[in-house]
């Protein structure tokens, strides 16, 4: 038998904390500091862009003078001219449009594939559109603008007219790229409803069909609204992919075939050559403050949504 | 009949959606690599881009890419694991708390390019990097740092309490339980989401546009002096990466073989990217394999 | 029964009516934020015997083990009031270590936790982070703790082996090494057999009447024959209350309690 390291020490001498001196050596203390630390990084982080942004954003209406009125319901958007002038609808406009047609589409073809997914095929789902879905999601904004740019946009100027630069040309390379995001939220929307849910139903004799929409639709509903948000926050901040295929005009487009422009566009065409501190470099990150309140607001409708969740 | 007729069509309906999506993502990665590989060759790969002559390649671009891929990794992988430890094991259930999810729930969904403006006004500018592989790297620091956390936290908690509580109960404190026991148990999916994050890094351009810049100087690769502006080492130089490249090329590109180089390096691009992903889970598997046999 | 078997223990040791008392539960009343979930337990646990903590689950039996190694500290709203004497100290005082307590204090838990490791090595990773080996002793360590729970003959040829290789009652016997490697004063196990086949329950018992010679062993046990079989002394509890507590032959064959009485003829639980 294994001798018991008994001392004659009373059990407080053992057992009761010293008071030891918070010594650099203590791994204990200093593990503490290292996950405290990078809680605090992240924190800093993103006051950080929030600050900066918001700060520099606000330099064209203080420092520039422009009215911030007009920017955002003008579309007269001429930076360069004798009598410049900053209207920046177009721009918001075809952000917005490129983001709420997208969702349109993409949500019944996400929450579709999502319900093929959990409720026809799970194993098929699992083994196959799982890692399809990953793959897609892990494929890079400028390879779907590279695939718009030399197959969608010849296609729509060959088959359905325009120049094939065109809002729609946008939409649909921005559809694909949430496609996945979407149909992957949305699946674990109706993974987690709980399988009670489904075996209930279908034991009162109601069909497949008639269990998804009567029961795990409405009871999916916040989480697969959240999916669809997070679909649009991932579009409305997209970039290069759009602007590859969009055409960059600076005109109101007035069909889905016309060339339009994106916040985003503007900014990834413009920051480059335009002079730091000038009003014409200011709206540009007054467009970037924009687009960083949108997705503060997307998110905080995530928060909201996923307070009223069930499941 | 009626009842099982909309039965059956909506099953069919939901199962055209999810063809859809396979036969999308076929179409993509053939039409990628098929015009790829006829342009793929060493050639393509070992040579200099050339702005205005044909015959360029995406050399410099690929190191680019990579180079700023392992920057980006030293600075978020410690950061966003000892972020994931504190949400998992220190985290309690208080305002810092909700604060920090809410800070890494924002970063998450910020677009790229925001991110790729503050890099410009904060790192290229204010801190005078200039347009370099550094402030390209801690531009996408802050793009990686939630999912990595994120990934971190998901695998710290994935381990079973049980082997929590062994450590526990054995005299181990909070830190030795953490390190010795849970970290090794958490070792493989950690691995396997750092692998993943790497391949979205990988991609990214609109955060490096106006961080890391979209041009590189003449590197020489016999120079390992990192002070040097023509080493590939040096982190205060501007390094296109292979996105980038892919994006300025079809955008705004004048040399004559546009199309060539565009298709050649996007092949580049998703085969790296499947590399990455598939990579990751087979290490995975592999890891997790190892730990629990044998 | 337990004192004919074993007759050199009884000579070593007095009468267990009058052994000493290793933690002296006094007054303990257990909350989980509102939830009252132990009242005003007084309970006297007994050195060197198996102490049998029984009754229906929910009861709190295993409240009272991991309030004693403080391993509740972590779970929100978890508050205990009273006094668990252990030696010169209170163990719910906030000033206790808790890492040198649960050195001192060691448990085992119902479903058998090896680390993902060898079997050597998960007797060598507890001796290495308190520093009790020495290079040229570690693999002599590992033997003799191995053959204090009969564990040695069955796996001495694959040491090297993944713990998960082990069979169900092979691996909590390895808990209990693990356990033990650190020299601990008491041992709490909670339901330690009740994941297992008869036959590896058995060893487990057996591994426990032997422990109890060097430990004082304090286990929660919902299969009331087991303490009948092993236990020196039972204490029932029931909805939070500890109902009766006595020397377990006296218990079993003669309760004091009516609901202890019910309890044992399984009229409930």
């Amino acid at each position: 038998m294994i001798p018991i390291m008994q001392t004659t020490e009373k059990a407080s001498e053992r057992l009761i904390r010293k008071n030891k001196k918070l010594s650099l050596k203590n791994p204990e203390r200093n593990g503490k500091v290292i996950v405290y630390s990078a809680a605090f990084v992240t924190i800093l982080a993103t006051l950080a862009v929030t600050i900066f942004l918001t700060q520099q954003g606000l330099q064209s209406f203080y420092m520039s003078g422009i009215n911030p009125l007009e920017f955002l319901t003008s579309t007269n958007w001429n930076p360069s001219g004798s009598n410049p002038s900053y209207g920046a609808l177009a721009f918001i406009f075809g952000s917005l449009s490129v983001t709420v047609l997208s969702a349109l589409i993409v949500a019944p073809f996400g929450i579709g594939a999502a319900i093929f997914m959990t409720e026809i095929a799970p194993s098929w789902g699992k083994k196959i559109l799982q890692p399809v879905i990953e793959i897609l999601v892990g494929i890079p904004s400028v390879v779907y603008g590279y695939l718009g740019l030399t197959v969608l946009v010849p296609f729509i100027r060959d088959h359905i007219g325009g120049s094939g630069y065109s809002l729609m040309a946008g939409v649909i390379v921005v559809s694909l790229m949430i496609l996945p995001t979407v149909t992957t939220l949305s699946a674990d929307a109706f993974n987690r409803l709980p399988n009670g849910l489904r075996s209930s139903s279908l034991a009162l004799g109601a069909t497949r069909w008639q269990t998804v929409r009567r029961v795990l639709l409405p009871t999916a509903m916040p989480g697969l609204l959240t999916a669809i948000i997070l679909g649009m926050a991932r579009a409305i901040g997209e970039a290069l992919a759009i602007q590859m295929v969009i055409g960059n005009t600076t005109i109101l487009p007035s069909s889905l075939l016309d060339p339009a422009a994106t916040m985003t566009t503007i900014i990834t065409l413009n920051m480059g050559h335009t002079t730091f501190n000038s009003a014409e470099n200011n709206v540009l990150w007054t467009l970037g403050l924009l687009l960083l309140i949108l997705s503060y607001g997307l998110v905080m409708l995530v928060r909201f949504l996923a307070a009223r969740r069930k499941f | 009949m009626n009842r099982k007729f909309t039965d059956k069509l909506a099953t069919a309906t939901f199962t055209f959606f999810a063809m859809m999506i396979v036969v999308i993502l076929t179409a993509l990665l053939g039409y990628v690599l098929y015009m790829g590989v006829q342009q793929v060759s060493w050639d393509f790969l070992t040579s200099k881009s050339s702005t205005f002559r044909a015959g360029g390649g995406i050399q410099d671009q690929v190191f680019n890419s990579f180079y700023i891929l392992l920057w980006t990794m030293v600075f978020t992988v410690p950061v966003g694991l000892a972020g994931g430890i504190y949400m998992a094991e220190y985290a309690r259930d208080n305002k810092l708390t909700a604060m920090i999810r809410i800070c890494i729930e924002t970063l998450a969904s910020m677009p790229s390019i925001v991110l790729g403006l503050f890099g410009l006004l904060v790192f290229v500018n204010a801190f005078d990097m200039g347009f370099s592989v550094l402030a390209g790297a801690l531009t996408l620091t802050i793009f990686n740092l939630p999912i990595m956390i994120r990934t971190c936290e998901n695998a710290m908690r994935s381990v079973p309490i049980q082997q929590k509580e062994a450590g526990m109960a054995l005299g181990y404190t909070r830190w030795r339980t953490i390190t010795t026991i849970l970290l090794p148990s958490a070792f493989p999916s950690i691995l396997t989401g750092i692998i993943l994050s790497a391949g979205l890094v990988f991609g990214e351009a609109a955060a490096l546009l106006y961080s890391a810049g979209m041009t590189s100087p003449n590197l020489d690769y016999g120079n390992w002096n990192p002070f040097s502006e023509t080493s590939p080492l040096n982190i205060m130089r501007p390094a296109e990466t292979l996105s980038v490249h892919i994006w300025k090329v079809n955008s705004e590109g004048i040399m004559p073989d546009i199309r060539e180089i565009a298709d050649g390096g996007a092949a580049v691009l998703v085969t790296a990217i499947l590399i990455f992903n598939i990579g990751a889970r087979m290490i995975g598997t592999w890891i997790h394999r190892k730990f629990t046999s044998k | 029964m337990v004192t004919v078997t074993l007759p050199e223990i009884r000579k070593a040791q007095p009468l267990p009516e009058t052994k000493e008392t290793a933690l002296d539960i006094q007054e303990l009343d257990i909350y989980y934020g509102d939830y009252h979930a132990l009242q005003n337990v007084n309970l006297p646990i007994k050195k060197n015997a198996i102490n049998a903590l029984i009754g229906p689950s929910g009861c709190g039996k295993s409240t009272i083990l991991r309030s004693i190694n403080r391993m509740n500290d972590d779970v929100p709203g978890f508050r205990a009031e009273g006094t668990i004497q252990y030696d010169d100290v209170n163990l719910l005082h906030e000033e206790i270590d808790t890492v040198a307590l649960r050195k001192e204090i060691g448990m085992v838990f119902q479903n058998p936790n090896p680390f993902p490791k060898s079997i050597a090595k998960n007797i060598m990773q507890p001796l290495k982070e308190h520093g009790l080996y020495s290079k040229q002793n570690l693999s002599k360590k590992v033997e003799e703790n191995l053959k204090q729970v009969g564990l040695w003959e069955e796996v001495w040829d694959r040491l090297h082996m993944s713990a998960y290789s082990l069979s169900g009652g092979q691996k909590q016997r390895l808990c209990i090494a693990r356990t033990l490697s650190i020299h601990p004063e008491v041992i709490l196990l909670d339901e330690p057999a009740s994941a297992l086949d008869p036959i590896a329950m058995a060893k487990i018992e057996d591994l426990l009447l032997t422990l109890k010679e060097s430990y004082t062993v304090l286990l929660v046990t919902h299969n009331l024959q087991q303490a009948a079989r092993i236990a020196d002394y039972t204490a029932f509890f029931y909805q939070g209350e500890l109902v009766e507590y006595a020397d377990t032959k006296q218990f079993f064959s003669n309760p004091k309690e009516k609901r202890s009485a019910d309890y044992i003829s399984g009229r409930f639980g």
